[in-house]
């Protein structure tokens, strides 16, 4: 039997877990990382690149280069319009449907976009389980996390992407319910935890009671658009305001416009930079944003960073006391408090958590990785049936239909542990009416146009009746995963009806399915695409160690006293050809020319180890003396 | 649109779409085969809880009896089953669900109650509920007061002095829900007592259980039209600070 894993699809950084004998751990690469940046590049030669290898390319080729596609995950142009002037990609689509990314003279949804990263994560996956042995490596299904606040286009927007990179999506989890899972693992005794999950793009807080190894979510709330990404931009902007001091005076400027007079090169280059300081403040009180390239230069210290950022944390605090009220629960009353997500990193976050709950919060586990972790327990869970742990969620948004005047009826409240279920009746209003249209909202306000629109649906086949004597009963269940289904029929015939769907803000099944068949026609591109990655990820540990002996001081002495005439000459060109060709893309002439910087170091490499040697057993002398 | 009445006779057995055996509708598991049972038309939230039909109930216990059974039913435990029992999970979950925010909040228990004793619902059906006779007086003179309120804000009247009056307003409405959860929490106890009474006793507890509610809809109305007041009187008061 394949093999599952619990995927974390972040903003800023995804990852893979897997449980073994009872235990969850991250899949790391060979170096060590378990991150996989949610990067997505499109090379020169229509190949992609996914992870640190595209993230680099944010640098040289910015609008090729796709980051935080799951800020637009089921969303429509009209949501996303002001942060999408910020970003070096094209962002298109029609109004009133879906986001498109514009790459090159190729067009993609977010969800095609997000399947390459969890292509990524699938291999990464299928490699360790290969290299542990495995008879069996292949990777078919996985648990993938959402914020607990993302609604039901966005959970199926996530579900679609996990179609598309060929994997059955087992159960789409909340993140802090995921993160409590993994939590609760060694403590699986009674309380009320109250999880605060800041991320690279969005917070939630969720609160939980756990009693009996029951994780029941009581409940959530949140904001889909605030996390690192936010305070990032923050820094971005300060810095452009300072390179560009004139405009300050101008308040028409929209930043947006600041930032599209600059080169998007530029741009990427600034918020790199701004990200080290960020992550710089967390440890030390004073740090410095450095831009060469730009002739910029300043210090920042963590009480001008935390000035800055306030607003923004702040606004963590409503949806915290929502959720807390919506449990009937007062601060004092829960027990622990949970860090998660990178963003949870900023001091100045955990003095405001620290604030609101009364106590120090948790941080044994490692914030990047304890969503995964417990996405990985969750998989295990739904595969081996077994009963000590069960989670239960709520949906975090309160569904219903527009009715008369376009005001909202709510048929499934919010915090509505799930599955969940509702049913309301319809009936005609004209003679002989044989369908009923029907428009489905999610949201808290009164208004349909206030809320989110999921989905308009066409009752038909209603048999022909006076006005109002049909009764139509549409019932809406919401699944464990969060998201709605919808049936119907007539009771007086018990026909039932056929309901025709159109998402408002995702993909039809159809167009899932020409996806599927699209993405196995690039299958070979990307293929190809993944051979490059590993054969310049072979020739980076050649080169730098190559270079790593060259800049030995004693260097000189050693070449003069151990190579043959000639051969540090060779060593040197061979190391010059093959960085000139890691700028390209011609896979094979990385791999020829990295066997032959290879073959040029091995004698240098004897050398070296042989140094290694008489070293250690001088040294040992010395001591023994 | 009209709501739907919760079926007040649920069909009378189940059968295992497994095995084909009958079973009680307030079985769970099929007694010949074990496999879950597919939700038939099941309309009463405390037999399928195993409780009795009564209105004092222990919370801890009624939270212990939910984590028991969606232990038995969640579709986290159904994944490899076949599709009909992952279906009837999917079901037997949701109704849990739903039962058990009915159940858990004294209120919207009696509601059930009144719904499967078969009484109409105590709500308002146009939206424009008369004023409950028990209310009269208070609801007259509340009315007056907001009105007199709401003329001096508009016509600049000092806040402070507004919000003290609208606090005074508010007192006998408070004393009003008080009393009137007092009147609830014995009815619901007398109906507890009701397992030897006549239809026409038992009846009669029902009525004045619906009753109640109508009122408190009708008191929660008055206290969010104060509430309502009282918030447009608050920012005038902070730009005076």
């Amino acid at each position: 039997m394949a093999n599952v894993v619990g995927i974390d699809l972040g903003t800023t950084n995804s990852l893979v877990a897997y449980v073994r004998d009872g235990v969850p751990q991250v899949i790391r690469d060979a170096s060590g990382d378990a991150l996989v940046p949610s990067v997505v590049s499109l090379g020169e030669d229509g190949t992609f690149f996914v992870g640190r290898e595209a993230q680099r390319r944010l640098l040289t080729a910015p609008s090729r280069s796709v980051y935080s596609v799951k800020r637009f995950m089921g969303r429509g142009i009209d949501d996303v319009r002001d942060e999408a002037e910020l970003l070096p990609f094209r962002i298109g689509g029609e109004v009133g449907g879906v986001v498109r990314i514009g790459l090159d003279d190729r067009e993609f949804t977010p969800p095609e976009i997000s399947a390459f990263v969890l292509r990524e994560l699938k291999q990464r996956a299928e490699d360790h389980f290969r290299a542990q042995g495995e008879f069996d490596f292949e990777v078919d299904r996985a648990v993938i996390t959402v914020p607990a606040y993302f609604n039901d286009a966005q959970r199926t927007a996530t579900r679609d992407a996990g179609r598309l990179a060929g994997l059955e999506v087992l159960r789409i989890v909340n993140e802090p319910t995921a993160a409590s899972l993994a939590y609760g693992l060694d403590r699986r005794d009674r309380g009320i935890i109250a999880v605060y999950d800041l991320g690279g793009g969005t917070f939630d807080i969720s609160i939980l009671k756990v009693e009996d190894g029951v994780f029941q979510v009581l409940a959530t709330n949140g904001d889909t658009h605030l996390g690192g990404d936010d305070i990032d931009r923050l820094l971005m902007e300060l810095v452009l305001r300072e390179l560009d001091g004139s405009r300050e005076q101008d308040p028409s400027h929209a930043v947006g416009r600041v930032l599209h007079s600059r080169p998007a090169e530029d741009i990427q280059a600034i918020r790199k930079v701004v990200i080290a300081a960020k992550h710089d403040l967390t440890d030390v009180e004073e740090t410095e944003i450095c831009l060469d390239s730009l002739d910029y230069r300043r210090r920042i210290t963590r009480g001008e960073f935390e000035r800055l950022i306030r607003p923004l944390v702040e606004r963590t605090i409503q949806p915290v006391r929502q959720a807390l009220a919506d449990a009937g629960l007062e601060p004092a009353e829960v027990d622990e408090a949970v860090l998660v997500g990178g963003s949870t990193r900023v001091p100045f976050v955990r003095r405001i958590v620290s604030e609101l709950f009364g106590r120090t919060p948790h941080s044994e586990l490692n914030p990047d990785e304890v969503v995964a972790l417990g996405a990985a327990v969750q998989a295990d869970i739904l595969i081996s049936g077994r009963r000590e742990m069960l989670l239960l969620d709520v949906t975090p948004l309160s569904l219903g239909i527009e009715t008369m005047g376009g005001v909202v009826s709510k048929i499934i409240l919010r915090n509505s542990t799930i599955p969940a279920s509702g049913r309301e009746m319809f009936t005609t209003g004209v003679d002989n009416q044989t369908s009923v249209d029907i428009h489905v909202l999610q949201g808290e306000r009164e208004l349909a146009n206030d809320c989110r629109s999921l989905a308009r649906f066409k009752l038909r086949g209603i048999p022909p009746m006076p006005a109002g004597l049909p009764r139509i009963e549409v019932r809406f269940q919401i699944d464990a995963n969060g998201i709605l289904s919808v049936a119907a029929s007539e009771l007086r015939t018990n026909i039932a009806q056929t309901i025709e769907v159109k998402p408002s803000y995702g993909l039809t099944d159809q167009e899932v399915e020409r996806m599927l068949i699209e993405s196995f026609e690039h299958a070979q591109a990307d293929i190809d695409a993944r051979l490059l990655i590993e054969a310049r990820n072979e020739a980076e540990t050649v080169i730098n160690a190559t270079e790593k002996t060259l800049r030995r001081p004693d260097f000189s002495e050693i070449a003069s006293v151990d190579l043959q005439p000639g051969e540090r000459g060779k060593i040197e060109s061979a190391l010059e050809r093959l960085k000139q060709a890691m700028g390209g893309t011609d896979r094979d002439a990385v791999r020829d020319l990295t066997h032959a910087l290879n073959h040029a170091t091995q004698h240098l490499a004897e050398v070296m180890m042989n140094r290694g040697v008489r070293e250690a057993l001088a040294g040992k002398n010395v001591k023994d003396v | 649109m009209t709501p739907d009445p919760i079926p007040a006779q649920p069909v009378a057995t189940l059968e295992c779409r497994n095995c084909g055996a009958g079973a009680p509708v307030d079985e769970h598991f099929c007694p010949q085969c074990s496999r879950i049972l597919a939700l038939g038309r099941h309309g009463d939230y405390f037999s399928f809880f195993g409780l009795p039909r009564r209105l004092v109930i222990d919370q801890a216990q009624l939270e212990r009896r939910f984590r028991d059974l969606s232990r038995q039913f969640h579709p986290d435990y159904f994944y490899n089953a076949a599709a009909t029992e992952r279906l009837a999970s999917l079901e037997r979950s949701s109704y849990l669900n739903d039962a058990y925010r009915a159940l858990r909040n004294p209120i919207s228990r009696i509601e059930h109650l009144l719904a499967i004793e078969g009484l109409p619902p105590a709500k308002s059906e146009d939206g424009t509920a008369k004023v409950p006779p028990g209310l009269l007086e208070e609801v007259f003179e509340l009315n007056e007061q907001l009105d007199e309120i709401r003329e001096s804000r508009e016509s600049g009247g000092d806040p402070a002095a507004l919000r003290d009056r609208l606090e005074s307003a508010r007192k006998p409405i408070d004393l009003k829900r008080e009393e009137h959860e007092r009147e609830v929490e014995a009815l619901s106890a007398r109906w507890d007592q009701h397992s030897t009474a006549s239809p026409a006793e038992k009846r009669a507890t029902l009525d004045a259980l619906r009753e109640r509610l109508l009122e408190r809809n009708y008191i929660n109305n008055l206290l969010a039209s104060i509430d309502r007041e009282a918030q447009s009187l608050e920012p005038k008061a902070e730009s005076r600070g």
